[in-house]
């Protein structure tokens, strides 16, 4: 691997243009992560978190100042789609596929046969908790099942790189501490790179092996911290001083970033 | 789907009618009775139907080609925005004017046999289900297109997989909506200039002042095209599997 690690950016910006006015989303973001690394990203609502992933995805272009560095190589828009799968912030389930066409979907893109493709999502089922709600329509899940659902789609995506954005963002505390310790097993089973958006600050802490902190918009890297706890981890741990040490410390920086938005739009 | 309620109202009506008849003593040329309209049909069956049968042949017909063409060029806009740009506006000004005003331009250009019901039939529902397909194609936003890009997918795999689906609905209701206009195209068509049809027959009627049997043939046209709506329905199920 080269000294870049999996992906790296460098001095990235995004200005978005619309009606005359500039918006500054993101400036000289940089940072490099390695590979089989569980990084998460936390930062105020709108400091440019989903940018960041359009970019990394390949969706969107960063300005011409910097440049995304993927296993070693610089890319050029469009270059990284298709190379690392992504699960946006919203489940996007589409309402006409049964789960497990919805969980195949990838994989049909992809040029599988529609059978071998279903059968490869089938045996994931057990996995994600989801065993006998294959011929199911989404709307007839909860929400914790629709995220999972969501998330097998993309680890059928067989990508180094994932693309987590904000995945347990609209559930219940109890379901979201089940499905953080459950996104673990599978992580530590499957060992993905894996970047991962959050508002959460327990949950950035309990499942990064880094945290990123972003500031207020625009934005940028604002701290980047070493979370050193053994592995694997249980509920236990966010009971620790050396969590609690960890979070001290973070959740100063972001509730000062949190306060600038918030002044920045009253 | 449960007929009860249907059927129970339509009973009532019925002897709603029959009871408004005896009590008010209406005349028969103003309103006959239910029972004497079913009898006129009944008396002869082989010129209500075939004169229905040719009908709904026309309105079939006319609306099954409409339909392809409406959908067709909606997909080839969301391909080609151009397209789209030039085309639309000029859609959107002709179906502005009832496709009804067309038919005596209709029946000089193609006469006055079947082929001028098919047109009128198409273009009653050409464009109702075109606007309803492009809109459709257009639904999924940014981030669901974004999603297919993002696991490789090209332009026809973003049509194909998530564009066309999630237009069902809308082409559902432009089929709809377009069925009905193609079979009052075809019959108001068939009434201002025809060898045979429902129309025609309800149009000599007229002519003879012959009420009891003008009923006759809108009620045999009514019972057609709650038929064809009755097929309608059971396709837009196909298209529209998951709701
Ligand atoms: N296509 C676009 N055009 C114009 N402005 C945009 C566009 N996309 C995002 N922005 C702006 O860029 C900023 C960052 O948006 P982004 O969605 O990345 O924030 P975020 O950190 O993901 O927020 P949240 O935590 O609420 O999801 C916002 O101010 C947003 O309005
Ligand atoms: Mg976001």
């Amino acid at each position: 691997m080269p000294a870049e690690g999996l992906l790296a950016l460098r001095n990235v910006w995004k200005r978005f243009h619309s009606g005359g006015t500039e918006t500054v989303a993101l400036h000289d973001v940089d940072f490099v992560i390695e590979p089989g690394q569980f990084v998460t990203l936390i930062g105020p609502s709108g400091c440019g978190k989903s940018t960041l992933f359009n970019i990394i995805a390949g969706l969107e272009e960063p300005d011409g100042d910097g440049s995304v560095l993927f296993q070693g190589q610089p890319q050029r828009h469009r270059d990284l789609l298709g190379k690392v799968s992504f699960m946006p912030q919203k489940d996007l389930l589409f309402p006409w596929r049964t789960v497990l066409d919805n969980a195949a979907l990838a994989l049909e893109i992809e040029g599988m046969p529609r059978k071998a493709a279903r059968q490869k999502a089938a045996a994931l089922f057990p996995e994600f908790g989801l065993q006998g709600f294959e011929k199911h329509y989404p709307r007839q899940l909860s929400g914790g099942m629709r995220q999972r659902v969501a998330l097998m789609r993309t680890f059928l995506f067989e990508r180094e790189l994932l693309l987590l954005d904000e995945p347990f963002g609209a559930l219940d505390a109890l379901t979201r501490s089940m499905m953080q310790r459950w996104l673990l097993e599978i992580w530590a089973r499957h060992r993905r790179t894996v970047l991962f958006i959050t508002h959460d600050i327990d949950e950035a802490i309990f499942l990064g092996d880094r945290v990123i902190v972003m500031s207020a918009r625009p934005g940028t890297v604002r701290c980047d911290e070493r979370v050193d706890l053994p592995r694997p981890r249980s509920g236990e741990v966010m009971l620790t001083p050396q969590f609690l040490d960890v979070k001290r410390r973070l959740l100063a920086i972001v509730e000062e970033e949190s306060r600038k938005t918030f002044s920045a739009s009253a | 789907m449960n007929l009860l309620p249907v059927t129970v109202a339509l009973a009532g009506l019925l002897a709603l009618w029959e009871l408004a008849i005896a009590l008010f003593r209406v005349p028969g040329f103003v309103l006959p009775r239910p029972l004497d309209i079913a009898t006129a049909v009944m008396e002869n069956p082989g010129l209500y139907a075939s004169g229905m049968l040719l009908t709904a042949l026309e309105a079939i017909g006319g609306f099954a080609a409409g339909a392809a063409l409406g959908f067709g060029l909606a997909v080839l806009m969301v391909l080609f925005r151009p397209l789209e740009r030039a085309l639309v506006p000029i859609a959107i000004a002709i179906s502005s004017v009832p496709s009804i005003a067309f038919i005596p331009l209709a029946l000089v250009w193609f006469g006055l046999g079947p082929v001028s019901k098919v047109a009128m039939a198409a273009l009653a529902v050409v464009f109702v289900v075109l606007l309803n397909t492009l809109n459709g194609l257009k639904r999924p936003d940014r981030e669901a297109i974004n999603l297919l890009r993002s696991f490789g997918a090209g332009r026809l795999g973003i049509l194909w997989r998530l564009q066309l689906p999630a237009a069902m609905p809308a082409v559902v209701t432009g089929l709809r909506v377009g069925l009905a206009r193609s079979t009052i195209a075809v019959i108001v068509a068939e009434m201002l200039g025809a060898y045979a049809g429902i129309g025609q027959i309800i149009y000599q009627a007229t002519v003879q002042v012959d009420a009891l049997h003008v009923w006759a043939g809108v009620a045999v046209a009514t019972a057609g095209s709650l038929l064809l709506n009755a097929v309608l329905v059971a396709v837009d199920r196909r298209l529209v599997w998951w709701s």
